[in-house]
């Protein structure tokens, strides 16, 4: 039986209609799950809900509506001891160490202080802070740096560190390199493998970087304006895109060959619409699709299977047999 | 007499410190002609920005300023202008678009404003300013140059916010464009749209870009030259194809490696350059990528290579061709 460790079903958040505006729906029924050991990576660009996804996963906000289970045991809104409880089984690892780490505590400090708001290691502190800066490929003489003493690559170390030090089942990872350096990402990315196969972890990995998605993860979901367009193992979602808007984001992943980029450059396509308009009924992706239909203005696509473990919310890419 | 449209001769760049100076832009010599498409690619604190900003006179001064070298346009130098003539290039022959766009405009104004006060600045009446934002607005891809006119900066998303800028790059048509990182804090497919605008405005105009990035993935396609930065000095010169073919010098190399690309088996280790790129003001003797380079012998430790001449077009500042490695 496959040993689901994260299941959020048909998660809606809706943000309140302050000033009479218009109430947001940043994420509509979305329902996505976590094998354990496996990472599920999860693309879009902003505004397409996926950091209110990570939000609510970890808890650091409520959904509307929806259910949430880890390891088949309903999270519970409110209280702080379930928040605390919850902290211990899923944490987030921020974009931007830089404003994730606060400037006035030195590395030590700061995962010390994790290890006592939740009593671990009692008496073992020291060690076990060590034990961190380790795993995550930091030598001793890092304890005692301040923030603005490390580089990026340092900083992101040291916030994974801290994710790790309260012994997660599920990180979610926020954009973890998209701040660093191109150099610098391979290093975050090899060592988010190998603590994930010598921790068994389980990842939710969140990205607009397409490349970086694609190499991690196992099964991907592709968001668009708050709704989940397509999802299956990741060479089904890359290999065989079937949802346009997965295709136009393959697309867009710069090559690094010169050859291959000037043959599509000279094919080039002229500026399409820049906003995502809300749209009052139909698919979301209609405004922008190069096939959109009469019946996708009128009604919203289910995502549904196309092929196994590959669904798609598409009525033309549901009806093409392939 | 016809040189290099802008050159850049031995430039260094210090900062101020307490008790001492800094070098950290360490000698840069680049040569850009008429209509030329660069790459400038670089970790952040090569250098790259420092030496774009120079060129406009606009660094942080203090704590930098330059030491030494010369910044030629159109045989003019830079450095000696008066105010009045370098207000005429900056924006007017040379035109800069930043990383974020956000930042750049003022959140108070209304978009037309700010690009006619630019227009103005360099000699339009009011009336040709706003008959000139009109166009370039439509040239840069804005459906409805009237209605963005009239926004305030946040009523438009990002990638508007950005074509906005590259308008207001473009208004006063420039024979040089610096764009420094200006998708970086855009979505993938805005950037797509972004890039190819640019190109698609530098075929019809003929003007010179210089692409400054750290991600060569993102410039493969776009430029005739790159230029590889590293702790203040160029360390490799090359035309684009030849680069990704055949990088000459050893971080270039490991640069090419580290993106994960079609090739790369799924999960397997990314090849990482390693430990961390020097601090700049501690560099001492010897080739600054010595302790990150796999080739590295004891005369990386002694002397730093000087750019030497690799053939077809390719120039490194390494000790070893790429025969020895």
């Amino acid at each position: 039986m496959v040993d689901v460790v994260l299941d959020a079903q048909h998660l809606t958040k809706v943000y309140g209609a302050r000033r009479g505006g218009e109430p947001v729906r940043a994420l509509n029924d979305v329902s996505v799950s976590l094998e354990r050991g496996r990472t599920l990576g999860i693309v879009g660009e902003s505004g397409c809900g996926k950091s209110t996804l990570a939000r609510l996963l970890v808890g650091l906000e409520t959904p509307t509506s929806g259910d949430l289970r880890i390891d088949s045991r309903q999270i519970e809104a409110g209280g702080r001891g379930a928040a605390r409880a919850l902290a211990r089984r899923i944490q987030l690892v921020f974009q931007d160490p830089f404003s994730s780490l606060d400037p006035r505590m030195t590395v030590e400090k700061v995962l010390h202080e994790v290890l006592t708001v939740h009593s671990l290691h009692e008496g073992a502190r020291g060690a076990r802070v060590s034990e961190l800066l380790a795993m995550v490929g930091l030598s001793a003489r890092f304890a005692t740096r301040y923030p603005h003493e490390l580089s990026g690559g340092q900083a992101q170390r040291v916030a994974i560190a801290r994710a790790l030090a309260v012994e997660p089942e599920i990180v979610v990872l926020d954009e973890p390199t998209s701040a660093l350096d191109v150099s610098v990402r391979a290093e975050i990315i090899n060592l988010l493998v190998r603590i994930q196969d010598e921790l068994r972890l389980s990842y939710v990995f969140i990205s607009h970087d397409l490349s970086m998605v694609r190499h991690i993860s196992d099964d991907i979901a592709v968001m668009y304006l708050g709704r989940v367009v397509e999802q299956g193992r990741y060479d089904q979602v890359f290999v065989t895109p079937l949802h346009p808007y997965t295709v136009a984001l393959a697309d867009a992943i710069p090559v690094p060959d010169p050859r291959h980029e000037r043959s599509r450059a000279a094919a080039g396509v002229a500026s399409v619409a820049l906003r995502t308009e809300a749209v009052a009924q139909g698919c979301a992706y209609a405004p922008r699709c190069a096939l959109v239909q009469d019946r996708c203005r009128g009604a919203v696509p289910a995502l549904s299977e196309k092929s196994e473990g590959h669904r798609v919310a598409c009525f033309v890419a549901l009806d093409e047999s392939r | 007499m016809s040189g290099p449209l802008l050159e850049i001769r031995d430039l260094h760049i210090g900062i101020a410190r307490r008790h001492r100076n800094d070098e950290i832009v360490r000698g840069v010599d680049l040569a850009i002609e008429a209509g030329e498409k660069w790459g400038i690619v670089g970790e952040s604190g090569s250098g790259k920005t420092l030496t774009m900003l120079s060129v406009l006179r606009l660094l942080a001064s203090p704590p930098l300023s330059v030491l030494r070298g010369e910044i030629r346009f159109d045989g003019e130098d830079l450095a000696h202008v008066d105010d009045r003539r370098l207000r005429e290039v900056r924006g007017g022959d040379i035109a800069m678009v930043y990383q974020d766009p956000m930042t750049s405009l003022n959140p108070l104004l209304r978009v037309g404003r700010q690009l006619e006060e630019t227009l103005k600045a360099h000699g339009a009446s009011p009336a040709q300013a706003q008959a000139r934002t009109r166009d370039v607005l439509r040239q840069v891809g804005l459906s409805d140059p009237e209605r963005v006119r009239t926004s305030y900066p946040h009523q438009l998303s990002g990638g508007m916010i950005q074509r906005v800028m590259i308008a207001m790059a473009l208004a006063t048509s420039p024979r040089v464009l610096i764009a420094d990182e200006p998708t970086t804090a855009l979505d993938v497919t805005i950037q797509r749209q972004i890039l190819e605008l640019v190109t698609a405005l530098q075929a019809s105009t003929g003007m010179a870009v210089l692409w400054v990035t750290h991600d060569l993935g993102v410039v493969a396609s776009l430029v005739d030259k790159v230029a590889v930065m590293y702790a203040g000095r160029i360390v490799e010169k090359a035309h684009t194809t030849r680069l990704f073919e055949h990088p000459t010098h050893p971080y270039t190399k490991a640069l090419l490696e580290s993106l994960p690309g079609a090739g790369s088996a799924h999960r397997s280790a990314l090849h990482q350059i390693g430990s961390t790129p020097p601090d700049p003001t501690r560099l001492g003797a010897g080739c600054p990528f010595r302790e990150r380079c796999p080739y590295a012998v004891d005369q990386c430790a002694s002397s730093e290579p000087a750019l030497m001449d690799r053939g077809q077009g390719s120039f490194a500042a390494c000790w070893k061709e790429p025969s020895q490695w």
